[in-house]
């Protein structure tokens, strides 16, 4: 998991770099038409011209190479991407050389770029590499001064910029390559050492978040531990209560027969609250999802059937507006049904007797939305997004019913963003609350 | 002798009825109230001899309200108060310490639920026997 991180993360900087590139390649272009046209300097133009054509074709390969690389989500191994940005860098040195070979050589102030090449370097290089950097930017470019100072290479003036003759001038060569590799090296060494302490910091960061999500993952491995046992025993009770209360083993008197009563529906809204969270805790166990192709319209077709019970009784309509398009889905069914079974649910729970539920279904862009709108009590404002928390409680829920167990919605949430989707809540303009959910739509 | 009168204020009407039904076996009158307003309005009319007052209704602090209430009023202050709690592992709070405490929670008694008849009994006896 880690290595994986820092593998996208070195992904992430050979294309920082590439980006960087066609920033350089913009100026450099604009740099060679503003020098050419307005400030009247004399340079061989057309090799600069085509050195920018060669770095921009340069770029797009490998562009084009990271590209491939990553072709479908493809990881390939660090050391391969390390290799290749060190590449990058160094290939740079030498074009900037290149440029300023024919731009002026040591008379060109924009050999003062070089360290901007050393900042990235000791920015996604090793602390050696980065030196080496140094060492060969200092190499290329003392190279290029001395050659051209002895005639080797020729000399491009710099014609109505710096005054001629600097090349050629052995003390002002020496303290400008003196100074030149003394600050190389220092920014070398001070971007390092910052960047070192960043990277610890990070590292800690990552090393704390890991400790996290073990400490968390135990805590569920507890819980599931602790609502099974106790869903054992609550079993157990139920069954024994349940025989009193249906008089298999003798007549009850009215009062018997009321306690009994109020003892087996407390059993059940326990069992009730311990299926739900042992539902909860098991979903947050499970890391990946067991995915599947299924149709959404089955799903919501399912979750209606299951609730119109409920919804009869207290004499409320459910409306579904489901179309006939039919909308597919990758994950796991049965959660989606739960989860919309459970907003259905608190949908009827909350709605006074009478009301209306709609349900409706729809495209849009690249997902699939589910609503749910209702005529009920609404949600307090301000309590729209606790609601989701685990054990919440709307403070107007607990008045219409006593013993919810506030964790429907945490469930639904969960389910949902494994989907990769979203899930919400709003209150309506004309009352009720409208709850929604979306889910991306599967790939075909 | 007169039938002594208790009075009941608890949200919960399962926990309300199991200690009716135990407490009018033993010839005790019961009534019971759902919440602070209701208490106060009974107590308009009624004055019961001891009253049982569960500690959390709908928010934490109800109980604890109402028991100040209850004892600065004139009126009601001499009447016994069994606190009724499942609140000690919710919230922390050590009943048993500051039960009695006159300006943190003024009560004369207080109980664990779950409710257990016979020390449900003993509790109400005891307190009807002070002065």
């Amino acid at each position: 998991m880690e290595s994986l991180l820092k593998s996208t993360r070195r992904i992430q900087s050979a294309c920082w770099l590439v980006r960087l590139r066609w920033a350089a390649i913009a100026v450099l272009g604009m740099a060679t038409f503003f020098a050419s046209r307005l400030l009247d300097i004399t340079l061989p133009y057309r090799k600069l011209y085509i050195i920018t054509g060669v770095l921009f074709f340069y770029n797009f390969i490998l562009y084009d190479y990271i590209k491939q690389l990553t072709w479908k989500g493809q990881k390939p191994k660090e050391s391969k991407i390390s290799g290749m940005i060190l590449f990058q860098i160094s290939t740079d040195l030498f074009i900037l050389t290149s440029i300023l070979h024919f731009s002026g050589g040591i008379e060109n102030p924009f050999f003062l770029f070089f360290v901007f090449h050393m900042i990235i370097a000791s920015i996604l290089c090793s602390k050696l590499q980065s030196y080496i950097q140094a060492t060969l930017a200092i190499f290329l470019f003392g190279s290029l001064v001395i050659l051209e100072r002895f005639g080797i290479l020729w000399h491009y003036e710099l014609k109505g910029f710096a005054a001629h003759g600097l090349y050629n001038n052995p003390k002002f060569i020496f303290g400008t390559l003196f100074v030149f590799a003394g600050t190389l090296y220092l920014v070398v060494y001070m971007t390092t050492s910052i960047i070192g302490q960043l990277r610890e910091q990070q590292d800690s960061f990552e090393e704390a978040n890991k400790m996290l999500e073990e400490k968390d993952m135990v805590k569920n491995e507890y819980v599931l531990r602790l609502t099974h046992d106790i869903k054992g025993h609550l079993a157990a009770i139920e069954s024994c209560i349940n025989i009193v209360k249906n008089e298999m083993i003798g007549p009850l008197n009215e009062k018997q027969k009321d306690m009994i009563g109020r003892a087996y529906r407390r059993t059940g809204k326990c069992m009730s609250f311990i299926t739900a969270l042992l539902k909860l805790t098991k979903m947050n166990l499970a890391g990946k999802l067991e995915e599947e192709l299924f149709e959404l319209n089955q799903i919501i077709a399912n979750a209606v059937t299951v609730v119109q019970n409920r919804a009869t009784q207290k004499s409320i309509t459910i409306l579904s507006d489901i179309g006939k398009d039919v909308y597919r889905v990758y994950g796991e069914p049965v959660l989606i049904e739960e989860t919309l079974t459970n907003i259905l649910f608190n949908a009827i729970r909350y709605t006074p007797g009478g009301g209306r539920i709609s349900l409706t279904l729809r495209e849009q862009g690249a997902e699939y939305v589910v609503r749910v709108r209702d005529t009920g009590i609404g949600i307090p404002p301000g309590q729209e997004e606790q609601i989701f928390e685990e054990f919440y409680r709307a403070s107007n829920a607990r008045k219409v019913e006593r013993d919810g167990t506030g964790l429907g919605l945490s469930f639904a949430k969960q389910a949902i963003e494994k989907h990769g989707g979203k899930i919400w809540a709003q209150n309506n303009p004309d009352g009720g609350a409208t709850f929604s959910f979306s889910l991306p739509k599967a790939q075909t | 002798m007169e039938k002594a009168k208790v009075l009941i204020i608890d949200d919960d009407p399962d926990i309300t009825e199991a200690m009716r039904v135990v407490l009018e076996n033993k010839d005790y009158i019961v009534n019971n109230a759902e919440g602070i307003e209701q208490a106060m309005g009974f107590l308009k009319e009624n004055k019961p001899d001891v009253i049982i007052l569960d500690v959390m209704m709908d928010t934490p602090q109800d109980g604890f309200i109402l028991s100040r209430q209850l004892k600065q009023d004139v009126n009601l202050k001499d009447i016994p108060i069994l606190m009724l709690t499942s609140v000690k592992d919710k919230i922390g709070i050590d009943f048993e310490s500051v039960a009695g405490d006159e300006t943190w929670l003024p009560v004369d008694a207080y109980m664990q639920k779950p409710v257990k008849p016979d020390v449900l009994l003993e509790k109400i006896a005891g307190l009807l026997k002070k002065p």
